[in-house]
């Protein structure tokens, strides 16, 4: 391969600290440190514990090591599958490590347990109150007074168009103060957010 | 079952121009050709029966000069092209479609209004045949799509601009302007003017009810119904003005002949060389081409979709739960959440804040769900092949989730 057989302009051993340590004796010859020799040696790296044969017992199936990806979207997970596919069978003898999911820690807050406590005159009431001082009777107020989450409130009842007028004009309020950048980086988030449905 | 001779079906259907030969003598004795859009008139009955005894005398150069006349090239020229033989063989055709066929599909109505000389009805056809194949191999293949990325998905295997993409890496080259005297190797259509806006007018006179009422809402599943293969509007039929149906038809795109083209090619296979080679030529041209269905897919809610779609399988409310991360506290975290329902994961998403994972898992599980493909699939039309085993019902799904 490429070994150069130059004879070096500068003495090498005046930068020691260029050299590996363990080939210093063959270094008079050698013109530059980036060799094929010593770069293909750099990348000699020992594989992972998990990849190769563990020393202590021979191994003769094949390696499952799964890749830091992602899978593919065609391939259906198996509580998709219809009942009677054939790969149903087959994934159940493959080895899960599904035993760790419960020790797993939640992504989000666990939504609360669904009461329906609420009463038809409940509703009936709710939507008197936000109707008759839509400014006193906010969404998050009625929910506290209700004991319920502002999403059923938002279900039962709609605001007042007077209420959403006077919201509208409060948004355009505080949106007239942004400037350039804010505006732009406000957009660009919501094209993001967009973007998260599309992508894999 | 005894299968249709289509042979004999082809000589019915088709007429060439070779067999007619009245139009072609009616045309040779006309004046020159006028340097207008519109086709020429017909001369009477009277001053044909004058000019027959003419005619008979006529020499070769006379005949060649009026070439010009025809709207499109006669069906003598298609032997002497070599582009048409060029195109021929380029496309593998088979050796049972003449190059005559061949011909007449590369003249659009707009270039010769006479149905009998266009692609009309081998257009119509094969748009038949390729809706018909690429929808049942759609959804064959994939029986769970939402009916929006099967629209998607035909459109993307046979719409106009594929079809168009297809016709340029046939190699076939545009006329400047339709003619008798043009090589009957090149795509022969009347252009719109330079600058014209195509999509201006609203479309109207739709087989659609209430198709003025714009601002009613127009689901999905009535596209079923009303609209063509892709989901967009048709058109509904008109009483031709002209009972011979050679009336001057408008000017078209580059892009609308070229449809004309392919799918008046999978015509004219299907009437000459059979069922057989059209879905060979089908497999060859359409099927073979890529599309990555898993892109067509935009979802506005996946996570709430998802947790419909497992309520209405009866399996446990999906849960996300954090695989891994790395960098909470940094400018660039980078979080991988995987999506769970029970012990089973349904999908895995990797982004820089727990919502983004969280939402890209629930389009990973969605796509899961949406992307199932049985693992031998078999298409309705495979069973008209003799000796073909009986036909399996299969698999179908309730359909897409609707909240």
């Amino acid at each position: 391969m490429a070994t150069f057989i130059n004879a070096s302009k500068r003495p090498t051993l005046a930068l020691p600290f260029l050299l590996p340590s363990c080939e210093s004796a063959s270094l008079e010859l050698r013109r530059c440190q980036s060799t094929y020799r010593r770069t293909k040696q750099r990348l000699r790296i020992k594989p992972d514990a998990s990849f190769g044969l563990s020393s202590d017992k021979i191994q003769d199936h094949i390696i499952y090591n799964p890749p830091s990806s992602t899978s593919s979207v065609y391939e259906t997970p198996t509580k998709f599958l219809p009942p009677n596919d054939v790969r149903r069978a087959l994934r159940s003898d493959a080895p899960s490590n599904s035993q760790n999911v419960d020790e797993l820690p939640p992504a989000s807050k666990s939504s609360p347990e669904k009461r329906y406590h609420l009463t038809r005159s409940d509703v009936e009431e709710i939507r008197k109150l936000r109707l008759s001082d839509p400014m006193t009777w906010s969404r998050w107020k009625l929910a506290k007074r209700f004991n319920c989450s502002p999403m059923f409130i938002a279900m039962a009842c709609e605001a007042s168009p007077q209420k959403k007028e006077i919201q509208k004009q409060v948004l355009e309020a505080v949106q007239s103060r942004w400037g350039a950048k804010r505006r732009m980086a406000r957009e660009d988030r919501e094209l993001r957010k967009e973007s998260w449905g599309r992508d894999a | 079952m005894k299968r249709l001779q289509l042979q004999r079906w082809s000589s019915s259907v088709l007429s060439s121009r070779a067999r007619t030969g009245g139009r072609l003598q009616r045309h040779l004795y006309s004046s020159n050709r006028f340097q207008s859009t519109a086709s020429n008139p017909l001369p009477s009955e009277s001053d044909l029966a004058g000019e027959q005894s003419t005619a008979s005398s006529g020499s070769t150069p006379f005949l060649k000069f009026t070439k010009r006349q025809l709207p499109s090239p006669p069906v003598q020229a298609a032997r002497e092209s070599a582009k048409l033989a060029a195109l021929h063989a380029r496309l593998y055709l088979p050796s049972r479609l003449p190059l005559e066929t061949l011909a007449r599909c590369l003249v659009d109505a707009s270039a010769d209004p006479d149905p009998q000389f266009n692609n009309t009805s081998l257009a119509l056809l094969g748009n038949d045949l390729l809706s018909n194949y690429i929808s049942e191999h759609i959804v064959c293949t994939y029986p769970r799509l939402p009916l929006t990325v099967i629209f998607a998905a035909v459109y993307a295997y046979i719409g106009p601009k594929t079809l168009a993409a297809m016709v340029r890496e046939w190699g076939v080259e545009h006329a400047a302007f339709p003619g008798g005297e043009v090589d009957p190797g090149l795509l022969q259509f009347k252009r719109v003017a330079p600058g014209t806006d195509i999509s201006a007018e609203p479309i109207r006179g739709t087989t659609r009810p209430n198709e003025d009422q714009t601002t009613w809402r127009r689901s999905i599943t009535s596209s079923v119904v009303y609209d063509n293969e892709y989901g967009d509007p048709v058109m509904a039929p008109k009483p031709p003005a002209d009972p011979s149906g050679s009336s001057p038809q408008p000017p078209v795109t580059a892009e609308q002949a070229s449809c004309s083209l392919v799918r008046a090619v999978m015509g004219a296979i299907y009437l000459h060389a059979g069922r057989l080679a059209a879905k060979r030529f089908f497999e060859q041209h359409i099927l073979s081409r890529h599309l990555n269905l898993s892109e067509l897919f935009n979802f506005s809610q996946p996570v709430r979709d998802l947790a419909r779609l497992c309520a209405r399988e009866n399996y446990e409310q999906p849960v996300a739960k954090i695989i891994s991360e790395t960098g909470r506290k940094s400018r660039h975290p980078v979080f991988v959440v995987g999506i769970y329902s029970g012990k089973d994961k349904l999908g895995e998403g990797v982004g820089g804040s727990l919502v983004e994972a969280r939402s890209r898992a629930a389009v990973a599980a969605l796509k899961g769900w949406y992307l199932y493909s049985p693992l031998e699939v078999r298409v309705p039309s495979s069973t008209e092949e003799p000796g073909a085993a009986p036909w399996k019902p299969v698999y179908v799904d309730l359909g897409e989730v609707i909240v």
